[in-house]
């Protein structure tokens, strides 16, 4: 199945966009998980706080969905 | 006590606004505010309560202004490098709006200091800088009933919350115990946005107008730029408010 990771910030260079300047196209398999899939690119899982589908915030234990559109976060905590 | 002729001339561009009026000014001005972190977000935050005629601010930090610090936190300025934040701050927001009573408070927050330092205030305002710092904060203010406005800035990222559980999530709801690998690079337009914005919530709180970012978490990418208002929900396996929390 396909889904689409989205992020700016800190980690758009590791993401590697390819569908636009802040989108990448990630093939993988149904049932895998945000962590699992985000280890397979190589995104470290400190760097990543929580993701949001769907305008819902979610944990890094989510399962996507085929067509997804899933933005990750990372941590932020200056003032 | 009515405002005074001088107060109904100084606010007059705001209470006009729906909902806003003599009413929502006296509640204002009845108000205390608890601004914890006088960096770029507490700047901003602090710089327009003031000026729109919030009663009481408590500002409370233990740093001295640093010449770093210049390029985002607009309460200060380049001769007060050198001067404890909290003293310079009361200083500028007095000279800005004289019948805002400023207490400032040159601690650090900690865990013992917390629920003393917050206590008898109706808000409180998030600009800390650690997430240590932050999750005492959110602890101490649920014990007391004390709604947060979270908000937190890193390069042209932003994020703030209304935070007042049991209604809402609690800030250990939804930011996991992770800090960020590295001191942040942050231009003072992302803290003064996000400073603004916080200064937004209280007033509509105090004031009793509008609605808050309760339960939604606002996400600002300056950089691209994009603005999401996302679902928040009550995790209840939260270890600050959770079925298990202590």
């Amino acid at each position: 199945m396909i889904i689409y990771l989205r992020s700016g910030g800190k980690l758009h260079d590791l993401l590697k966009p390819d569908v636009d300047q802040y989108t990448r196209r990630v093939e993988t398999h149904e049932g895998a998980t945000l962590v699992e899939i985000l280890g397979e690119l190589g995104i470290p899982l400190v760097m990543v706080a929580f993701a949001f589908v769907d305008g819902k915030v979610r944990k890094l234990d989510y399962v996507p969905t085929d067509g997804d559109v899933i933005t990750i976060q990372s941590p932020v905590a200056g003032g | 006590m009515a405002l005074s002729n001088d107060e109904l001339k100084r606010y007059a561009r705001q209470m006009g606004l729906p909902h806003w009026g003599r009413n929502g000014q006296e509640r204002l001005r009845a108000a205390s505010v608890f601004i914890a972190g006088a960096g770029g977000l507490g700047s901003a935050a602090a710089l327009y309560l003031a000026a729109a005629g919030a009663g009481r601010i408590t500002l409370c930090d233990p740093d001295t202004v640093e010449l770093s610090n210049l390029n985002r936190q607009v309460l200060y300025s380049t001769s007060d490098v050198g001067r404890e934040k909290v003293t310079a701050a009361s200083e500028r927001l007095a000279s800005l709006n004289p019948a805002a009573a400023i207490v400032p408070l040159s601690e650090r927050i900690d865990t013992s200091s917390a629920p003393d330092l917050i206590a008898g205030h109706d808000i409180a305002i998030d600009c800390l800088d650690t997430l240590e710092a932050r999750f005492i904060l959110n602890r101490a203010c649920m014990a007391l009933d004390v709604p947060v406005i979270y908000a937190a800035v890193s390069g042209f990222t932003g994020q703030l919350s209304f935070i007042h559980p049991p209604a809402t999530p609690c800030l250990e709801c939804f930011i996991p115990h992770k800090n960020p690998t590295e001191k942040p690079q942050v231009p003072g337009c992302t803290t003064g946005i996000m400073g603004s914005l916080q200064a937004a919530e209280a007033i509509k709180y105090l004031t009793g107008i509008g609605s808050t970012l309760a339960s939604c978490l606002l996400i600002v990418e300056s950089m691209e730029p994009r603005f999401d208002i996302l679902e928040i929900e009550r995790d209840p396996d939260c270890p600050a408010c959770g079925n298990q929390a202590a």
